[in-house]
C-alpha cells in the first residue's frame, strides 16, 4: 500500500487541493474573517510583546529585535501545521460519527489521504506576517544575508515546523482512544504560543521538558540560534533536524496504529 | 419572573459539567503548564531590571494577579460564541427561540451552571492555594464581598460581549473568525495576559474607557490591592454597573434587530 512513489503522490495532492480550494471559494466572506481574525491574534501577540519590552530594556540577555525574531521566526515555523495539518482538528468527528471509515478503504497511505483533504488558506496570514517580523527583526539586528545563509535559514524552518505537526498529530490520534478530545488538541495547540521564548528562562526540569517531551523548543529558539547566537550552537540545534524526523515518525505511527485499528462504527 | 424554570437550566448546567471529568483534568494540566511559563518568563523579566518593583508591582503582586486572572478566565470561559454560532449554523437556534423565554436569558442560565462548578472548582482552589503559598497575600475582610459583587459583574459584562459577539454571527455565519477576534481583543485589553499597571500611560487611558478591564481588572483589583477605601471600591463596582446596563441594553436591540435575519434551511 505504501509502495507508490513520491510522484503519484504529488500529482494525487494536487487534485485534492484543487477540490478543497473551489469548495472553500464558495464561502469568500468566512475565508476574509478568518484571515482577519489570524491577523488579529499575530497583531495581539505582537503587541504584548511590545509593552513587556516598553518595561524592560532585555530578558535575560535577549533585547527586543531578538525576542521579535523568534516571534517571527515560531510564526512562519507554524505555518505548515496550520495550512496543511488542519484536517487533524476535524479527526474526532469523523472518528466519532463513523465517516472515518471511507478513510480505510482507499487504496493509498490514509494518513496522507486524511490529511492532504484540508488545506487551510488563514494560515497563509500568518505566513506573511511572520516573514514580515522576521524581515524587520533582521534588519534591525543588522544581521547580514547570503545564499548560504538564506539555505540555513529554509532548513532551519523546515526542520522548526515539524515538531509542532507532530505534537499536533499525537493530540489528534488520542481520539481513536479516547471520547471528547477536543481539550487535548485546544491544550496541545496552545503550546506554539510559548514557543517564542528562549528556553533558558526556565530552570533544568522545564528545559529538558520542553526539549524532550513536549518539543517546543526546538520552533524556535534551537533553530534560531544559528542566526543569533552563530559563536555558541549548542548540540542540540545541529541534531535538531534528526529529532524532527523522529518525533513526527513517531507522532505519524501513532496516529496510524490507531487508524489501522479503527473498526468503525458499524453503520 | 418565575424563577424555578431558570434554577433548573442552572442546576443540568452544573449537572453537564461534572459530567466532563476527563476535560477538566487536561485543561487543569494544560493550564499548569501555562503558569508555569509566565512563572520563569515573569522571574526572568524581573532579575533583568536588578530592581524588585516595577510599574508599582513586585514580582509577587505580578504573579498573583496573573494566576489569578486566568484561574478568572477559566471560570467566565462560557465557549458562548461557539454554542451560537453552532446553533445559527445547524438551524437548530430555532428550537431554542420558541421557548418560554428569552433567548439571551436562556443562553444566560444554561451557562450558569457551569459557571458554578467552575468556581468551587478551579478559581476557589487557586484563590486558596495562592493563599497558603504566599502566606496571607490575599487579605480576608470586606473586599471578599466587593470581590464577589464585583465578579458577577464581571460575568455578566463577559457574557454581554460574548452574547453581542455571537449575534453578529448571524450575520456573518462565521464563527471562528469572529471568536478569535474577540477572544484576543478581550484577552488583551482586560489586562488578562499583561497586568494593565504594565500598559504605557497612552494606551492605558483607552483600555480604561472600554468595558473590558471591567471583566477581569475590577475584580482582581478589588480582591489584591490593600490601599483602597470604601469610596474607590464603590466607584469601580459603579462603573462596571454602568458597562452591565450599557451593554445590556445594546445586546438587546442589537438581537432584536438582528434576529429577523435568521435563516435556516429547512430543519
Amino acid at each position: 500500500m505504501n509502495k507508490k512513489g513520491l510522484r503519484f503522490y504529488m500529482r494525487i495532492y494536487k487534485k485534492i487541493l484543487a477540490q478543497d480550494l473551489k469548495s472553500k471559494l464558495s464561502y469568500r466572506a468566512d475565508f476574509v474573517i478568518s484571515s482577519i481574525g489570524m491577523i488579529f491574534t499575530n497583531i495581539s501577540a505582537f503587541i504584548t510583546l511590545w509593552i513587556l519590552f516598553q518595561n524592560f530594556p532585555t530578558v535575560m540577555g535577549w533585547n527586543y529585535h531578538e525576542m521579535l525574531f523568534l516571534y517571527g521566526f515560531s510564526l512562519i515555523a507554524l505555518t505548515p501545521v496550520q495550512c496543511f495539518f488542519d484536517n487533524n482538528w476535524s479527526l474526532r468527528y469523523y472518528v466519532f460519527s463513523g465517516d472515518f471509515i471511507k478513510y480505510c478503504f482507499r487504496p493509498i497511505n490514509i494518513f496522507f489521504y486524511y490529511i492532504s483533504e484540508v488545506f487551510d488558506i488563514k494560515g497563509v496570514g500568518q505566513f506573511l506576517f511572520g516573514i514580515g517580523t522576521l524581515i524587520y527583526s533582521w534588519q534591525k539586528l543588522e544581521m547580514g544575508m547570503s545564499v548560504l545563509i538564506f539555505i540555513k535559514l529554509i532548513f532551519a524552518l523546515v526542520t522548526a515546523s515539524l515538531f509542532m505537526v507532530a505534537l499536533m498529530n499525537v493530540a489528534a490520534a488520542t481520539c481513536f482512544w479516547l471520547m471528547g478530545t477536543g481539550y487535548i488538541m485546544v491544550t496541545a495547540f496552545k503550546f506554539k504560543d510559548y514557543a517564542k521564548y528562549p528556553i533558558t528562562i526556565f530552570n533544568t526540569v522545564f528545559r529538558f521538558v520542553f526539549t524532550f517531551i513536549i518539543p517546543i523548543a526546538f520552533i524556535a529558539y534551537y533553530p534560531s540560534l544559528v542566526f543569533l547566537r552563530p559563536d555558541e550552537i549548542p548540540i542540540l540545534t545541529w541534531i535538531s533536524p534528526l529529532i524532527g524526523v523522529l518525533f513526527f515518525y513517531i507522532s505519524y505511527k501513532i496516529w496510524m496504529k490507531g487508524a489501522i485499528s479503527y473498526d468503525g462504527t458499524g453503520s | 419572573m418565575n424563577l424555578r424554570k431558570y434554577i433548573t437550566l442552572t442546576r443540568a448546567g452544573m449537572m453537564e459539567s461534572l459530567h466532563f471529568r476527563t476535560s477538566a483534568f487536561v485543561t487543569i494540566l494544560g493550564n499548569m503548564i501555562y503558569l508555569v511559563i509566565i512563572y520563569y518568563l515573569w522571574k526572568a523579566i524581573y532579575a533583568s531590571t536588578g530592581t524588585g518593583i516595577v510599574n508599582g508591582m513586585t514580582f509577587e503582586a505580578t504573579m498573583i494577579y496573573l494566576v489569578l486572572a486566568t484561574a478568572l478566565f477559566y471560570f467566565m470561559e462560557m465557549y458562548l460564541v461557539w454554542n451560537m454560532g453552532r446553533d445559527i449554523q445547524s438551524g437548530g437556534i430555532v428550537l431554542k427561540l420558541i421557548r418560554p423565554m428569552s433567548f439571551k436569558k436562556y443562553m444566560f442560565f444554561s451557562c450558569s451552571g457551569s459557571f458554578v462548578m467552575s468556581f468551587f472548582m478551579t478559581f476557589v482552589p487557586t484563590a486558596l492555594i495562592v493563599y497558603f503559598v504566599t502566606n496571607g497575600a490575599i487579605y480576608l475582610g470586606s473586599n471578599l464581598l466587593f470581590f464577589i459583587i464585583s465578579v458577577i459583574f464581571g460575568l455578566l459584562i463577559n457574557f454581554y460581549v460574548d452574547f453581542f459577539v455571537g449575534t453578529i454571527c448571524l450575520y456573518t455565519e462565521s464563527v471562528w473568525g469572529i471568536n478569535i477576534m474577540k477572544e484576543v481583543v478581550v484577552l488583551l485589553l482586560s489586562g488578562a495576559s499583561i497586568p494593565l499597571a504594565f500598559f504605557p500611560e497612552s494606551l492605558r487611558n483607552v483600555v480604561m474607557v472600554l468595558p473590558f478591564q471591567a471583566i477581569y481588572n475590577t475584580p482582581l483589583n478589588l480582591l489584591i490591592r490593600h490601599n483602597l477605601n470604601n469610596f474607590d471600591r464603590i466607584t469601580m463596582i459603579g462603573i462596571q454597573l454602568f458597562w452591565v446596563v450599557i451593554l445590556s441594553i445594546i445586546t438587546s436591540l442589537f438581537w432584536k434587530k438582528a434576529v429577523r435575519q435568521i435563516t435556516v434551511n429547512g430543519g
